[in-house]
């Protein structure tokens, strides 16, 4: 009976997953047919870096290429069925298949992701539980701090720590590409703006929990201060932080783009940035389904880590 | 006939002459022996010191990662530099060396370029560099394929080319339908770079993403968003004559990197991260200077400069141009913006390094608010509304400037707010139109009716480039490169006769009658120069700008001194 509810729970996330890429697929299409000029212009004009109309025949060579002579509703079905069979098509400046683009760069952007998320989570867990809920100066200044963080733009961070830490202090690479050590800059761009977030949500829920009966049957048991905050008081207080995690990894990916761009790092960030600026749709449309079949992935592993975090809690 | 023009560095080798006399014989070795030791000396000395020179990679920060590893942007000239050659090259002064054409001859009606090719030269994929791969290229870059059709010689060329062939192995043939002196010029320059015919067989997927050419460097790998690794060509028989040695270069390769961001571009050269650099940031020019070894060119064609759209009100009337031109300091603009890093260009027809650049038009239309105001009453814009805007039958004297950050340095937009607050006291009512790449690549604020000036430029050697900016409408085709929409058939005729001549001081005379039409009418108001700037490492020696193209940094001749 759970085997099947389980099973059918699956089947319905699988569905709205489906739905989730579709729509994203859809939208991206109305997008380049919406946007303002006309694509096979902007494609000679990037490959040539000139502005200005191109001629006649040059038009018709590039429309004829790219099948944009089609009908809309002809080059819309092309496009869903490609995507259907996993072909996300080819990218008009790089001139080579969108998977490849996108399987290229994707690794370390998901490095990337993925450390600034363990170190937003280790930030606001040793912040948390060392600080939170004390009559001191440190808890009254860890709401501040955490405010403050959660409004620094990581543009703009990523800036400050490039010039203090890698080019005055020389303590970090300014230009490490995928090395470890580069990988510290950029994370702590993205992950202490994030830590301010997870914080204010847990901070908030840890200071409750600290009230709970639990807790001080558990302080009277002898147990250690750290160890009620860590081993009792956490576990309660991290549930809101989880559920922020599946839309931390959306604000991770798009921070990214902008981290990346700064610290010169290989990742989709370059790529979509580099994409927009030359209005390469299908590279832009490739990072757009992958973000989104990433986001569909990551609420479906929160929601089945609630229940692992708290047992009470049933998948419906 | 005579050919009347003809370069060779070949010189025919004799084959000595069997000598009977022995005793002589011996009498002239050993008079020439002490010499053949000098010589041998020098030689040895000229191979240690190019071993000295050999290995080592440079790590180069440069700014824009191009789609495509060559084609019309110069981006991608940077690139296409390291790893083709030209059939010629053009020498700082304008001279036309040999490359891959060791000689050529002109005929008399100027219409038939015969040239001889290198003897075993060979592209990095092994085909043979000889005529009929060099007249593939030609003819590909003047054909409609989108894979094949070269951007800029295009625009050069289609009026007069007819067709490219190979009359022997190593005898290449144009023949023009109408006599194009620039002709060399434009082969001269980067985008221009003879690739493989095999290589370019296979499509533009694989050749944007690995090119193959003859040059001294050969793309290994593209790492999208991180750097292109080039190494070494072991087999490198082609420099240019401008080329300061022969044979491979003395690097092993060069790492070029793409650093957008200028913070981290010159970050990397002041940490070491980085052995050379692209584009000095304003902020760093007199720091950059002290630590560096410091390049820089100021690059040829047209300046940045204010094109004012000539086809309708206002600036259909060269009275209001002029008046615009005279309205703000854009010399102060310009110095105060780019703190004295970049020169001020007021001089809107053609570039100051450009042979055919006239000096004195460089100070043109120095700051006048009074004249301007006398210009514009002239022209009948006599009213004012509630905002000091001049009105013309009711209609006010807008002027939109479309301008785009990827044609513009950051601190030019500065220079453009400083522009419009001084205009507005002459009653202009100036609006900026900050337009984002794409966007403007896609004719955003480009449209017939949605600027008054846009702010762009063209790279060339010299006023070569005249032909591409001013060309008229004609026949139905549209000059989509003349965003003025000036249109003046006497100007046109001057160009033409200039394009006609191969008489080096008349079509000087000419070009310069055309610059000073130009500046006079104020289609095109000056605004800066562009410039290619680099810094290297004090041990990393001998980069040099290409300063008879567009200025692409070249590592051939480079070395390390010291630590590699």
């Amino acid at each position: 009976m759970v085997a099947n509810s389980r099973l059918f729970w699956l089947a319905r996330r699988l569905a709205s997953g489906v739905i989730v890429v579709w729509a994203a697929a859809t939208f991206t299409f109305l997008v380049q047919c919406l946007l303002p000029g006309d694509r096979a212009q902007i494609i000679i004009n990037v490959m040539t870096g000139n502005v200005g109309q191109a001629s006649r025949q040059e038009l018709a060579a590039v429309n004829a290429k790219y099948g944009f002579d089609q009908p809309l509703g002809v080059q819309y079905a092309k496009y869903i069925w490609a995507i259907g069979h996993g072909d996300l098509g080819q990218s008009y400046q790089q001139h080579r298949p969108v998977a490849e683009v996108v399987a290229e760069q994707i690794g370390p952007t998901i490095v990337l992701a993925l450390a600034a998320l363990i170190a937003a989570w280790l930030i606001t867990i040793l912040t948390t539980v060392l600080a939170a809920g004390r009559d001191n100066i440190w808890s009254r200044l860890l709401g501040g701090v955490q405010v403050l963080l959660a409004t620094l733009p990581p543009y703009w961070l990523a800036t400050i720590l490039l010039v203090v830490f890698a080019i005055k202090l020389r303590l970090f690479p300014v230009a490490g590409g995928n090395s470890p050590i580069a990988l510290v800059l950029p994370t702590l761009a993205l992950a202490l703006e994030l830590s301010g977030f997870f914080g204010q949500v847990v901070v908030s829920e840890f200071t409750r929990v600290l009230e709970q009966p639990f807790v001080t049957s558990a302080r009277m048991r002898g147990m250690s201060d750290l160890g009620v905050r860590f081993r009792h008081v956490l576990r309660h207080a991290a549930l809101p932080g989880i559920t922020l995690s599946g839309w931390a990894l959306g604000k991770l990916l798009s921070g990214a783009v902008l981290v990346e761009a700064v610290f010169a790092r290989q990742g989709l960030g370059g790529v979509l940035v580099t994409a927009t600026s030359t209005r390469d749709i299908p590279v832009v449309s490739g990072v757009i389904l992958v973000s989104a079949g990433l986001f569909v992935l990551t609420s479906t592993v929160v929601d089945l880590t609630y229940g692992i975090v708290d047992p009470r809690i049933k998948l419906t | 006939m005579p050919p009347s023009v003809v370069r060779s560095l070949s010189v025919p080798l004799e084959r000595p002459r069997r000598r009977k006399r022995n005793a002589a014989s011996i009498g002239l070795a050993l008079a020439v022996l002490p010499q053949i030791g000098v010589m041998a000396a020098a030689l040895a000395q000229e191979g240690l010191a190019d071993s000295a020179k050999r290995g080592g990679i440079i790590r180069y920060g440069h700014f824009q990662e191009p789609p495509c590893l060559f084609g019309g942007w110069v981006q991608q000239w940077y690139l296409q530099r390291q790893y083709s050659d030209n059939l010629v090259a053009r020498t700082q002064d304008g001279q036309i060396v040999p490359w891959l054409a060791t000689s050529w001859s002109i005929s008399d009606d100027k219409k038939i370029y015969t040239f001889e090719i290198k003897p075993n030269v060979k592209f990095t994929d092994g085909t043979p560099v000889d005529a009929q791969a060099i007249a593939d290229n030609i003819n590909g870059w003047l054909s409609d394929s989108p894979d094949l059709r070269n951007p800029t010689a295009a625009p050069y060329l289609t009026d007069s080319f007819e067709s490219a062939s190979a009359t022997a192995p190593l005898r290449l043939r144009i023949t023009l339908r109408t006599p194009f002196q620039p002709l060399l010029n434009v082969l001269s320059q980067s985008s221009q770079g003879i690739l493989s015919p095999t290589a370019l067989k296979r499509g533009l997927a694989a050749n944007c993403e690995k090119p193959v050419g003859s040059g001294p460097f050969i793309v290994e790998k593209w790492n999208h968003g991180k750097d292109v690794i080039f190494r070494r060509n072991p087999d490198y028989n082609s420099p240019p004559a401008t080329a300061q040695h022969q044979g491979p270069a003395y690097v092993d390769g060069i790492d070029w990197r793409f650093f957008p961001d200028q913070t981290v571009r010159y970050g990397s050269l002041l940490t070491g991260e980085s052995d050379t650099a692209y584009d000095i940031p304003s902020v760093a020019w007199k720091d950059a200077n002290s630590r560096f070894t410091v390049l820089r060119h100021i690059t040829g064609g047209t300046p940045l400069r204010l094109a004012l759209y000539s086809a309708r009100p206002p600036f259909d009337d060269v009275l209001v141009r002029r008046a615009f031109a005279y309205s703000a300091d854009r010399k102060a603009a310009i110095e105060s913006s780019f703190l004295g890093s970049l020169p001020f260009e007021g001089n809107g027809a053609l570039s100051q390094s450009s042979p055919e650049y006239i000096k004195e038009l460089g100070q043109s239309y120095p700051y006048d608010i009074g004249k301007a105001n006398r210009l514009l009453d002239q022209a009948g814009w006599t009213e004012h509304n509630g905002q000091g805007i001049r009105l013309k039958n009711g209609k006010p004297l807008l002027v939109r400037i479309s301008y785009s950050s990827s044609f513009l340095k950051p601190d030019g937009e500065q220079a453009l707010q400083v522009i419009q607050q001084q205009a507005k006291a002459a009653g202009f009512d100036v609006r900026l139109q900050p337009t984002n790449q794409a966007d403007f690549f896609a004719g955003r604020n480009l449209g017939p009716n949605d600027y008054e000036v846009a702010l762009l430029y063209w790279v060339a050697p010299g006023a070569e480039i005249f032909r591409i900016s001013w060309k008229p409408d004609l026949n139905g085709q549209l000059n989509r490169f003349n965003p003025s929409r000036y249109h003046d058939l006497t100007l046109w005729d001057v160009i033409q006769k200039a394009e006609q001549s191969f008489d080096g001081a008349e079509r000087t005379a000419l070009y310069q009658q055309a610059e000073r039409k130009l500046v006079e009418n104020a289609p095109a108001v000056g605004f800066a120069v562009l410039d290619v700037t680099l810094a290297a490492q004090l041990n990393l020696k001998d980069i040099w700008l290409d300063r008879g193209s567009v200025g692409e940094p070249v590592f051939y001749d480079a070395y390390f001194t010291g630590r590699k």
